[in-house]
Order: C-alpha cells, then structure tokens, then sequence
C-alpha cells in the first residue's frame, strides 16, 4: 500500500509571472521573449514539486486567467462576458459565452505537455480540464444548442484534449468543483455521469475528477461513485466535518482517495490532526493507495506561501507514511 | 441649509466612484512615500470635490465621498486597523491584485478612519446628505487571511465592536445614513453565516438614530434573503441590474417589507442604461406590488469605481432622470 503528494491545480503569479503577463499585454514583450520567460516561470514551478518529492507535478499553470480561458480562447463560437464570482472566494472568472456549437480551433495541453514533459521526469505531468458539468452551469448558453447538445459538445473536445496526450503517460484530472455545492440534487447531476464516463474511460486508470470548495450531498456523492474515474478527490478541509461524516458514511468504494487535506485558500500552517490520520486509516483499508493533495488550486494565496503549501503537503506524506505505515511513492508510473 | 430628499425614489449611489485624477496620484505617491501629509490631503479634497461635483450635477439626492481615498474597500480599513499586517498581492481576476491584509492579533480601531472624507464630502455637498459607508466585519474577515482568531464567529464580531466606534464617529460627524457593505455575504449563502452577520450588525448598529443600510452584491443573493429579513437595519441595498432582476420574484416570495436600494445600473459594462430603460426597471419591482415608492431607493448595482468617470456621470444622470418620471407615474 503506497501514499503519495500531488498539487490539485494551478500556482499562483510570482512578481516576475504577473510582470511578465503585464509586460505581454502592454507590447513590450513579444512573443518570443513571453514564452521564454514563461519556460522559466513554470520550470521554476515543476522543479519545487520535484524537489518535494511528488511524483505527478502540474506545470503550474500560471498564464491561465481562470480555468475556461485558455479553453475558450482556442475555440469558435465561443466569446467572453463580464466578471462572475468563482465560487465562495473574492476571485472572478469571466462567464464563457456560448454563440454556437464550440470548434476547437487548436488543443491546449498538447503543446504544453511537449515543453514540459522533459523538465517534469521521472515524475509525471498532470493535465487539468474543466469538467463538463461546471463548464455547463457556469456559462452562459446564447447559442441554439440545448443544454444537453452543449454538454455532449463540450464533452468531445474534452476527449480529443486527451486523445491527443494519451501516448505521453500524463495524469489527467477533471475539475467539477460545482459539484461540491451543497444545494445540488441528484437529478440535476446524474445526466452527467455518462459525460464523466466517456471522458475516464479513455484514460481509465491515470484519470481523476475532483471537487472542492464544499462538500456535495450523499445522493450526488453517489453519482460521483458510480464513474469510472479512479480517482475521486475531496476537499477535506473546507468543511471538514461534513466531509469526514461522508466519507464515513460512503467510503470511496472501488476509487483511489485523493484527499485534499491541505489548505489551499487559507495561509495557516496545516496540521494533520489525529482525525485526519484515522480518517486516512481507515481508507488505507480499502485501497492499496493514498493520494494527498491541496484542497483546491494553489492559485488563491500569494506566491510564497504556495510555496510553503507544497513543502506541507510534502511532509504530510511522510508523516502518513511513517504513521500508517504505508510505502511512500516517489514515482507514480 | 439643509436639503429635502424626495419622499418618493430618492437617488443615491452605493460608494465608489472611479478614481480621479488627483486621487490617482496621491495614491501612486503613498506607494512611493513621495508626499507629505498636507500634499495628500490637498489631492484628496480636490478629488473628492469633483466626486461630488459629478454627483450634484447628476442631481444625486444622497451621495458619498466616492471612497477617494480608498485604494480597495478592505486594504484601505486593514491597513489602518490595529491587528492587520499588509499582505501579499492575490489574484482578483485577469492579471488584477490586491494585497489580501493578514489579521495576526486583536483587531482594534485606531481612531477615524472615514469621518475626514465624510466631512470633506459635506463640506461639498449642498445640503444633500453623504453616505458614510465602510466595508462590514463578515467581508473583512472573508477578504483577508486570518492568522489570530482561527474562529470565524469571533473575529466577525471583534471587528464588529471595533466597527461600531468608526459608526459613531461617523454619526457623531452628523451622518445620517450609515451603510455597511458586505458583499462577501452572498457567497456562503447559508444560515449559519447570516447569524453571524445578524449579530455583529446588532451590536454595530444598536440604538443609533441613522438610516442603517446594508449593501450586499453579486452573488445568490436569493439563497441569502431568507435569512436576512430579520437584520436590524432598514434598508438592503442590493444588485438587481447586472443579474437581469432574477432577485425580483424572490422578495415577493419572501414578503420583503424593508426599505430598499435598488441597483438599477449595471457597474460592469460602459453601455449607458438609457432613462426608458431605467423606467422600464423601476416598473418591474412596482409591479409586484410589493413596496411603495417611498420605500424605494433608486441607486447602482454597486460602487462606480471600475467605470470611466464619463461614463459613470451619464449613468448617474440618467438615473436620475428616471427617478424624476417614476415619481410623476407612481
């Protein structure tokens, strides 16, 4: 039985990362001298992960406005609107318009799993994609499609971003975090788990799909158990309560925990209390491997203490390890 | 010489307004340390005069200080609050930051905070009465991280009690509507955290005689209302505009009875809300037959700040224009 760390999503923007999407807007950096600069901001980024021992790193995203942009950005029929709160935090993406059925016009994570593959090894590269669901629920449809036709339309160039990458051996991760909102009922997510489906079982076992910012109810939780995601992240801390009563009550019966158990939007020193590690006990039983992440992106703190979020995270895993006594994994293939 | 607010669709405005010039420097001086206090303060009331300058000639009935002074609605209150340490910058959206302040002990009020704005603003106003306006403890706390407290309840209601003394400085000053913003509110739409809230506004605003306001913006506002009906305050000044008045079916639902701020202009697009357009918007919440004009309070979605001062002039005008017709027909 292994555990091992990852890093749920993107990095925050150190000085040099906002300067330079500055300086790019403004024209004072071309092209050539943006993705330069760019290589050296990730690179940074992927060599913290490694040097903390994670054996699946992201390349820390740091150019991505929000999670739809660089989507967006790369599709017709598809424009942008003005600010929307994402979630619960003081951060706003800007809403996806829809205007036709989308066409993508070139893929996003392929070229970046060329660039970095190679600096990421031995460990592995993580592929990030906004989830059909919330892609749904937070855009705004003014095309003819119904809601149905968008979500099938969204769901095919999800699958051909990994089509494209599938010789390449990364981890792949879809983000539904409106899936964790507490309002939600059973009937208004289980349309979804077919799209879910299509999506894991072209990778099925190196993909994942991951909620946070708040716990979803048992009877959505359900739904999320019945994909063929392997993996199935939950926020832990956010509302640590409802999430360990849910994880008591459901188990992860047949999926690796990815457990978010540091904190991603808060700046405190994490601690892995004595809840947690029973918790984590307990789940250890039932899958011959753990997998400990942030609650959410790292994306939402200042720079810095991303960095010491990773560092935590590293030492949870330790801990997890010498405590639980389950092998710590340095590789993840 | 004291101005008479018009007893139906009074006009007002939530706050910010876009920085002007002078402001605009004596804020890049402060980031420099290249001014001295009286420097600082001759742009200030400089900026701030043309802030209600714009609002007078809009014809505004009860108007702000434009929140000149305030590099970010929570930095500005952190910054100055006994507890608070500067932050680091965080992301808002795009490539746009704030320094997100760090509670790391008691929170404690050093003293006025808004009340010489406040004054300066009235000096300029006419009459009309000024808003003083400052960011709630539940948005505070929600938009800073907290290292101290570690308890949510607690540090809401701290900053409440340290809160309480800037109102009555306010109120001291001669304020007459107090407005407490809280647009952090609608993003934890549950009960839990609307009691939080109820208490801290009980304890910020007991037994003062002043039109007490709270602003709440962009968020499931409808998940909230049920909860907040019992707030001891007589108005909610609300967003209504920017999400196509999806609120509206809400507060018939809900048997809202309070005065309300309704946002009749969208904060977020330079397209100018024409004064038929504007009517159009009063008529919907008329209607529902729900309130009476007096209890109507036509403003902004919310501050004006993001806007080109051109633009958020004419927007205001404009709304006041429409007020002028929503008195005749109601």
């Amino acid at each position: 039985m292994t555990v091992w760390g990852m890093i749920l999503g993107a990095y925050p923007r150190s000085r040099l990362a906002r300067y330079t999407l500055r300086d790019r807007e403004r024209g004072i950096l071309d092209y050539t001298q943006y993705t330069s600069r760019l290589l050296m901001i990730h690179s940074e980024i992927i060599g913290v992960q490694k040097a903390h021992g994670l054996p699946v790193v992201v390349d820390g995203m740091v150019d991505w406005h929000d999670i739809f942009r660089p989507f967006i950005k790369r599709w017709k029929n598809v424009s942008i609107d003005g600010l929307l709160r994402y979630f619960d935090n003081n951060f706003f993406y800007r809403i996806p318009v829809f205007t036709g059925e989308p066409d993508p016009l070139e893929p996003v994570w392929l070229p970046r799993i060329r660039q970095f593959k190679n600096l990421a090894e031995p460990s592995s590269l993580k592929i990030v994609l906004p989830g059909p669901f919330t892609f749904v629920n937070l855009s705004q449809n003014a095309s003819d499609l119904s809601k149905t036709e968008l979500a099938e339309s969204i769901t095919s160039i999800l699958k051909s971003e990994i089509e494209l990458v599938k010789e390449e051996s990364v981890f792949i991760q879809v983000d539904e975090p409106l899936v964790g909102d507490r309002r939600l009922s059973k009937e208004e997510v289980e349309e979804y788990l077919d799209y879910w489906n299509e999506i894991a079982s072209l990778s099925s076992e190196n993909s994942a799909i991951a909620i946070y910012f708040d716990v979803p109810r048992k009877e959505v939780f359900d739904i999320v158990l019945e994909s063929k995601f392997k993996y199935v992240s939950v926020d832990v801390i956010d509302s640590k309560r409802r999430a360990i009563e849910l994880l008591e009550k459901t188990g992860l019966p047949g999926h690796v925990p990815v457990l978010g158990i540091v904190d991603a939007r808060r700046i405190h020193e994490d601690s892995l209390d004595d809840e947690l590690l029973t918790m984590i006990k307990k789940l250890s039983k039932e899958s011959h491997e753990i997998v400990l992440t942030t609650t959410t992106w790292l994306d939402l703190i200042p720079y810095t203490y991303a960095l010491k979020k990773t560092k935590i995270l590293s030492k949870f895993v330790d801990i997890v390890s010498e405590k639980i006594g389950l092998e710590k994994r340095i590789l993840w293939r | 010489m004291e101005y008479q607010v018009p007893r139906k669709f009074p006009t007002t405005v939530v706050g910010s307004y876009p920085k002007l010039e002078p402001a605009k420097q004596a804020l890049r001086k402060i980031r420099k340390k290249q001014a001295s206090p009286d420097e600082l303060r001759g742009l200030f009331v400089e900026a701030i005069r043309g802030v209600v300058e714009d609002h007078l000639w809009a014809g505004v009935d009860i108007i702000s200080d434009g929140e000149q002074t305030r590099e970010d609605m929570v930095v500005y209150f952190a910054e100055r609050m006994n507890g608070y340490m500067p932050g680091e910058w965080t992301r808002i959206f795009d490539n746009v930051y704030f320094r997100k302040p760090i509670i790391y002990g008691k929170v404690e009020w050093p003293g006025p905070l808004t009340v010489e704005d406040w004054k300066i603003a009235s000096s300029f106003a006419e009459g009309r009465p000024v808003k003083g306006i400052l960011t709630g403890p539940y948005t505070m706390l929600e938009w800073s991280f907290d290292l101290y407290y570690g308890d949510r309840r607690e540090a809401v209601i701290d900053l409440a009690k340290e809160l309480r003394k800037e109102i009555e400085a306010l109120v001291n000053a001669g304020a007459k509507y107090i407005q407490i913003d809280e647009p952090a509110l609608s993003t934890r739409p549950w009960k839990e955290e609307a009691d939080i809230v109820k208490e801290a506004l009980k304890i910020m605003l007991a037994g003062l005689d002043v039109k007490k306001i709270v602003h709440i913006c962009f968020g499931k506002i409808e998940y909230i209302l049920p909860y907040i009906l019992e707030f001891p305050v007589d108005q909610f000044d609300l967003e209504f505009k920017n999400s196509n008045f999806r609120l509206l079916p809400y507060l018939k639902e809900y048997g809202y009875d309070k005065e309300l701020g309704y946002g009749v202009i969208d904060v977020h697009t330079t397209q100018i809300e024409s004064v038929d357009e504007i009517v159009e918007d009063i008529e919907k919440l008329m209607k529902l037959g729900i309130l009476s004009p007096e209890k109507i309070y036509i403003d902004p979605d919310c501050g004006l700040k993001r806007l080109p001062r051109e633009i958020a002039r004419q927007k205001l005008k404009n709304m006041v224009e429409a007020a002028k017709i929503a008195r005749q027909r109601w």
